[in-house]
């Protein structure tokens, strides 16, 4: 219970968290980005909707369109990855970062598509090529380094 | 070994995307778990806000009295193009009514919105002339309460209007004027969804004639028929103008079949013109504002975290010193966030009122494709294709809790490109107290 009251506590401010942060000269990156590839990759499946709930709240605190929209802006990338778990087995680094490209481009592409079906446009529609480029970079050490913090620790798949 | 069995077809996880699809598809019924879902998050922002910032009152009368003065204008400018525009074409004891349009709604001919609420109430209108209009222009016809599509309605309901092009709008007799003299007389009425124009013309007087016209743009105008007496509207309102269609091309084309392209863009709409010839209605006050405190979200440009005394409805416009800073989407505990005017990508309803005073405003739609932080460049559509002129521009109508004649900013044209417009918008502190409009339910 404590761990999900830390994570709809936690995981939409750090949606703000990266913007404060990118106001004094912290890389673009994507939190989105980031927590799809924590969902899709290292989450207990159990625990993926709760978790995508959050995400998406977060998200909804920045962008201009509805939680819903956000549902799907998230999780849609994160169910096309959840299956290529065991092919990725092993976590390399290299497949983090191709995932991370691959969220990184598809999140502001499905913004854009679901803006146009659910008539909920939204200014995170725009490929930014530096903020694609700095999630790659940076997504393997942070999620190396979030897996290791609450509230995201409690929510990693057990090695049995 | 990792286990990985249980991630191969997660069935939360797809339940979950199949519940956003229900709730995009039924907004009503989850739009209080959404308003609390957004509104504890931004608890602690609130919390925090409160503590530690000053909060700045909208405190430049000069701007508020320079504002009023632009808002003033821009009616006044209205009532002139809108309402005198058709008053030489219908009998001088007539009154007009200027309404402000609430609501665009339902598919009509040519795939365009053929329904308006208006922000009178049926009761409000009654002994009003059947027909609405704006300027020269006939629009539709208003319905009438318990009858038809309004069967429903009370007469407590915002008066519905059914625009030319709507599916069970009546038909209209009409004329336009042949290049070689003359006139052709025929009957307008609703396109199909699919077609290239909302109006299509029927039953030409003159076939022969008809299949002689190459090129439309003519301007096709009301005409008087004893035959459709029932459904009679005034002479020579105009309705739009003509679009040819036929086989063939270039000189060649054999004439079947024409178009109407309707005047005004009701997608644009945000004042119609209803007639009486009795005592007009008393103009209804502006729509009900609330006190409310608005800080800027940290580190996201154009996000803003409102907080006021009452429920904030979605859609409602904040205005800070008389000027809409932006759209707010309602959340639990009488918090809303806000988009900026600049940030907001949504499609807008607006109003661009001409430096030159002998100009007539501009009714326009249309969204903001790039903004930095003190100016939006919105792509303009809607109205005829003349050039876009400097001006202010104003909100049109976006729903009943963002009415038109809310001032946006300093608008101007951009060279070489005609659609487009510049628009300045004033800078504001990180927190600061501002008005909600909150329109009241009768």
């Amino acid at each position: 219970m404590k761990r999900w009251l830390l994570w709809f506590l936690l995981a939409p401010q750090l949606f703000v968290l990266q913007g404060a942060l990118e106001t004094i000269a912290w890389p673009p990156c994507d939190v989105a980005v980031l927590l799809c590839l924590f969902l899709a990759l290292f989450a207990k499946p159990r625990a993926l909707p709760g978790l995508l709930l959050g995400a998406a709240m977060g998200r909804a605190l920045i962008d201009e369109a509805s939680l819903p929209v956000q549902i799907l802006v998230i999780g849609i990338p994160v169910a096309v990855l959840v299956p290529l778990r065991s092919l990725l087995f092993g976590q390399r680094w290299a497949w983090q970062v191709a995932a991370a490209a691959l969220c990184a481009l598809a999140v502001p592409r499905l913004s854009g598509l679901c803006g146009l079906w659910f008539d909920q446009p939204s200014a995170a529609a725009t490929v930014d090529a530096w903020r694609v480029g700095w999630s790659c970079v940076l997504a393997p050490p942070l999620l190396w380094l979030l897996r290791r913090l609450p509230p995201l620790r409690a929510f990693v798949e057990v090695s049995p | 070994m990792r286990r990985v069995g249980g991630a191969a077809f997660p069935v939360g996880l797809y339940g979950m995307l199949l519940l956003a699809l229900c709730w995009l598809a039924a907004p009503a019924v989850f739009l209080p778990l959404e308003r609390l879902a957004l509104a504890v998050p931004t608890l602690p922002h609130r919390l925090v806000a409160a503590m530690a910032s000053e909060t700045h009152a909208a405190t430049d009368a000069e701007a508020v009295l320079r504002v009023d003065e632009l808002r003033a204008g821009l009616q006044q400018r209205l009532v002139v193009h809108q309402v005198h525009g058709g008053r030489a074409l219908l009998p001088a004891t007539w009154l007009p009514v200027l309404s402000r349009v609430v609501s665009v709604a339902r598919i009509g001919g040519g795939g365009v919105p053929a329904e308006l609420r208006l922000e009178h109430r049926y009761r409000d209108l009654a002994g009003c002339q059947p027909f609405v209009t704006q300027g020269d222009v006939l629009l539709g016809r208003l319905a009438i309460c318990g009858h038809g599509l309004a069967i429903d309605d009370g007469p407590d309901d915002h008066a519905r209007v059914l625009l030319l092009h709507h599916p069970q709008a009546a038909p209209v007799a009409a004329a336009m004027p042949l290049p070689d003299g003359g006139l052709l007389r025929m009957v307008v009425q609703p396109a199909a969804k699919v077609d290239q124009a909302p109006l299509r013309v029927q039953m030409w007087d003159d076939p022969y004639r008809a299949a002689q016209l190459r090129t439309g743009g003519e301007v096709v105008r009301t005409m008087s028929l004893p035959a459709m007496a029932t459904d009679a509207v005034p002479p020579d309102l105009r309705l739009g103008t003509s679009q040819v269609w036929g086989y063939g091309s270039g000189d060649d084309v054999l004439t079947i079949g024409m178009f109407v392209e309707p005047a005004v863009d009701v997608r644009s709409l945000s004042h119609v013109v209803l007639w009486t010839a009795a005592r007009p209605p008393q103009p209804l006050p502006a729509p009900r504002t609330v006190a409310c405190t608005l800080w800027r979200l940290p580190g996201v440009g154009g996000r803003w975290l409102l907080s006021a005394s009452a429920s904030v409805p979605d859609g409602a416009a904040v205005v800070v010193d008389g000027v809409c800073l932006g759209i707010a989407r309602g959340l639990a505990f009488g918090q809303a966030l806000v988009t900026s005017f600049p940030r907001s990508r949504q499609r807008l309803a607006l109003l661009l009122l001409p430096d030159d005073p002998e100009q007539r405003p501009r009714e326009l739609w249309g969204e903001v494709v790039r903004a930095s932080t003190a100016t939006a460049w919105l792509s303009c559509r809607g109205g005829d294709r003349a050039a876009l002129p400097p001006g202010f521009l104003f909100t049109g109508s976006n729903g009943r809790h963002c009415p038109p004649g809310l001032l946006l900013g300093r608008a101007m044209p951009q060279p070489g490109q005609p659609d487009l417009l510049a628009v300045v918008v004033p800078t504001t502190a990180d927190v600061l107290t501002a008005q909600v409009v909150v329109a009241e339910e009768r």
